[in-house]
């Protein structure tokens, strides 16, 4: 085979090219630690990379909604607990109101339930950090619970002015939970109303209202007769209530647990398809550059060989 | 027999053709590292014999022509390789760029996994989990308008930079169209040039090494047809229409508005459209209508379905004030969508309720969220990400495509060149061998000349009586 100048050359500068290529790419991978950077170095890895960084971060917003739902939840349970130490208490004066007669006891009493009554709707009317009134069910923009007074100042009845209605929140991949609570619930199917429930029979304010108007005019047998045991129905629906939440609690922790662990299980497959493995990269470069300085080395001793060195 | 003048004759001549044989090798010494030239050889050959009664006698050397070693058969298969090469580099050049524009890059995230955090993906992903924040009524519509504009911003901008790649293959192609015109004439007036040259007799040897580069550059824009003829031109034709032929340029190729402004070729004389496959014309025009377009193609059904899900949900969600009926999304494609331009000057008009006047109702929210997951029967029954990600992978695909065939391509071309290399390449160290051949027979045969004129006077000195 005829070798001309020109074929060495070329071939020499072809090889050196290729070799300056493979060391800029293995020197780039050694830098960013990454094996895939651009679609065209793994099309098929970048696909399944995209879907789990969406993953990902769908996964981090589920957290933040966990978050804030357990906090809504914990406001929720602080004011449910105030709620069922108001019955409690009304429960106790509506028993000792039996047994006395003395109409300035009565009436003691009677300023007591009202004391009572106005702290009820205080609580009813919580609002959460946002200024949203967390029991009106999906209408949180008004007091859910407005109170009209006769003219000596005592609250003559309690109109519930929130919904039955309440909205989901997503805490999962194809999961949601409802951290809303509608005060009184009179339409007998939907959410069980908080103070109020047609199915329960319970309704809070009509029966602490009534509770001291009985008190206020003397009629102790209504008290024992109605009042105590309704009050008692409040309570086992306040209490349902509660356990309602405990179990919205719980669920919201399960729920957080589980996007930890999704979390963690998305970085490790992310990190196997994108990582590159150091040690190969380095070896690998280090092989390269060997080649590298070869080629440089053997074109250098062949390319200063020519007949003219010899010739006189 | 020849005699002392005839054989003065004979070395003569002989000088000649060993100057001759100098001047070649310097000619192959001083084009060693032309690209496109061809060794040049001496063909000598012993002149007329002159009859004597002793039998034939020799009468030295006559140089007969100089030729170049030139292998025609490789020459064709270098043109059709430089088509596929310069087709592949076009297309993995255009398909690169759009890749760059599309943004879609994995880079390290502090503090978390690796990602491509800047593309449309990521984008996506923030907009539907933006939706997700308001279903627990904390979240902010601010935000979520904030992240539609972005997401609205990135189809703009990778749609209009889509365009622009596709306007710049258009101008390539424009300008390969007049370089190819340029190098058809070129080779026409070669052509004039050669015949004339040759109708002497002999071949125009370096006419014939710049003809044959015209040819492998014209070959490297669009795929030709190079024919030779018996009076030493080459006929040109693309696509079967006769470019050139002998002296002429008899057409060239023109561009046309194909629709939508998008470029294509046509001859001159007749405007017949020319199927242009290889070269970079070629490669320009299969990448700009295949994958570039099939990728713009791709964006705008999805910015649609977009558009058009997140609409059908949101205009019947009421906001704060108890208004509804408005879109979220505005334009019908990539390169329009934009948000509901009230809605960014006043976000709590966002429609986030399925009811009025019931503000802790994010039920639209919610739904909105939802789209995010669900499988859409316009795009493959993937999700909205799903078919991104897709989109995303058959460009990559596309690219390593072309860059395999640029690679074979290309190793292809190097062996192909290095046979000519080997064919007609100068080495030096032939020449240098070559050349001291010449000089000791030019020194042979000034000898000879010496010896002659020696003799000469001698026999003239034999005619006068008087010198001693």
């Amino acid at each position: 085979m005829r070798v001309s100048n020109s074929l060495f050359t070329n071939n020499f500068l072809a090889q050196i090219n290729q070799l300056q290529q493979q060391q800029i790419q293995l020197q780039n991978q050694a830098t960013t630690g990454l094996k895939i950077s651009l679609p065209e170095d793994d099309p098929a890895g970048i696909n399944q990379v995209l879907d789990l960084q969406t993953q990902a971060a769908a996964n981090t917003q589920y957290q933040s909604n966990i978050t804030q739902l357990q906090g809504a939840a914990t406001t929720a349970a602080t004011a449910m607990n105030s709620l069922q130490t108001i019955v409690e208490q009304a429960g106790e004066i509506a028993t000792e109101a039996n047994g006395t007669t003395t109409s300035s006891q009565l009436a003691n009493y009677a300023t007591q339930v009202g004391t009572l009554i106005q702290e009820a709707l205080q609580t009813a009317n919580t609002q959460d950090a946002q200024g949203h009134y967390i029991f009106g069910g999906t209408i949180d923009s008004q007091p859910p619970f407005v109170a009209t007074t006769d003219s000596s100042g005592n609250v003559q009845a309690v109109n519930y002015q929130g919904n039955t209605e309440v909205s989901e929140s997503q805490i999962g991949p194809g999961q949601t939970v409802s951290a809303q609570i509608p005060g009184a619930n009179t339409t007998g199917s939907g959410p069980a109303g908080l103070l109020a429930d047609s199915r329960s029979g319970a309704d809070l304010f009509r029966d602490l209202i009534s509770l001291q108007q009985n008190l206020i005019s003397g009629n102790t047998a209504a008290i024992a007769s109605t009042d105590n045991p309704n009050l008692t129905t409040d309570e086992n629906n306040l209490v349902s209530g509660i356990a309602a939440n405990g179990v919205l609690q719980s669920t919201l922790e399960s729920a957080s647990t589980a996007a930890t662990q999704l979390g963690a299980s998305l970085t490790t497959q992310t990190s196997n398809l994108t990582s590159a493995d150091l040690t190969t990269t380095l070896t690998q470069l280090d092989q390269t550059q060997t080649a590298f300085q070869a080629a440089l080395q053997s074109g250098e001793m062949i390319m200063n060989l020519s007949i003219l060195n010899y010739i006189q | 027999m020849l005699g002392l003048f005839g054989t003065l004759d004979l070395a003569s001549r002989s000088l000649a053709t060993q100057q001759e044989g100098t001047a070649v090798a310097g000619q192959n010494m001083a084009n060693v590292n032309n690209p496109a030239y061809a060794r040049q050889q001496l063909n000598v050959q012993t002149s007329a014999p002159l009859d004597t009664t002793a039998g034939e006698e020799g009468t030295g050397d006559d140089v007969v022509s100089i030729t170049e070693v030139r292998d025609s058969l490789l020459d064709s298969q270098i043109q059709s390789e430089n088509s596929a090469t310069g087709s592949f580099t076009a297309q993995q050049s255009a398909l690169q760029n759009a890749e760059a524009y599309l943004g879609e890059q994995i880079t390290n995230t502090s503090g978390a996994s690796a990602a491509s955090a800047n593309g449309l993906a990521a984008k996506l992903s923030n907009l539907f989990n933006s939706f997700s924040s308001l279903t627990t009524g904390a979240g902010d519509p601010a935000a979520v308008v904030q992240s539609a504009q972005e997401v609205a911003t990135q189809f703009n901008q990778v749609s209009a930079n889509l365009s622009q790649v596709q306007s710049n293959l258009n101008t390539s192609i424009q300008n390969d169209v007049a370089s190819s015109n340029q190098d058809l004439s070129d080779i026409a007036g070669l052509n004039q040039q050669i015949v004339l040259a040759e109708a002497g007799g002999g071949t125009a040897n370096d006419l014939v090494d710049t003809r044959e580069q015209t040819i492998e550059n014209l070959a490297s824009m669009a795929n030709i047809s190079a024919t030779a003829q018996a009076d030493g031109s080459v006929d040109i034709s693309i696509g079967g229409v006769p470019m050139v032929t002998g002296g002429s340029a008899v057409n060239g190729l023109q561009t046309y508005d194909g629709g939508g402004g998008q470029l294509l070729i046509q001859d001159e004389n007749s405007g017949t459209t020319l199927a242009v496959t290889g070269g970079s014309i070629g490669g320009s025009i299969t990448a700009r209508d295949g994958a570039l377009a099939g990728l713009q193609t791709s964006l705008d059904t999805l910015a649609s379905q977009l558009i058009t899900q997140v609409n059908n949900t949101y205009s019947a969600g009421y906001d704060a004030a108890g208004g509804t009926g408005q879109p979220f999304f505005t334009g019908a494609g990539a390169a329009d969508i934009g948000v509901n331009s009230a809605l960014v000057s006043d976000p709590t008009q966002f429609q986030a309720s399925s009811a009025p006047g019931a503000g802790g109702d994010t039920q639209i929210a919610l739904a909105l969220a939802n789209l995010a997951t669900q499988d859409n029967p316009a795009l493959g029954n993937q999700s909205l990400t799903q078919s991104y990600a897709q989109t995303v992978s058959n460009l990559g695909n596309a690219i390593n495509t072309a860059t395999d065939q640029l690679n074979t391509s290309q190793a292809i071309s190097t062996t192909l060149a290095n046979q000519r290399s080997t064919e007609s390449g100068v080495s030096i160290d032939e020449e240098m061998t070559n050349l001291m051949q010449f000089q000791k027979a030019y020194q042979a045969s000034a000898q000879l000349v010496t010896t002659l004129n020696a003799m000469m006077e001698i026999v003239i000195d034999m005619d006068d009586p008087i010198s001693t």
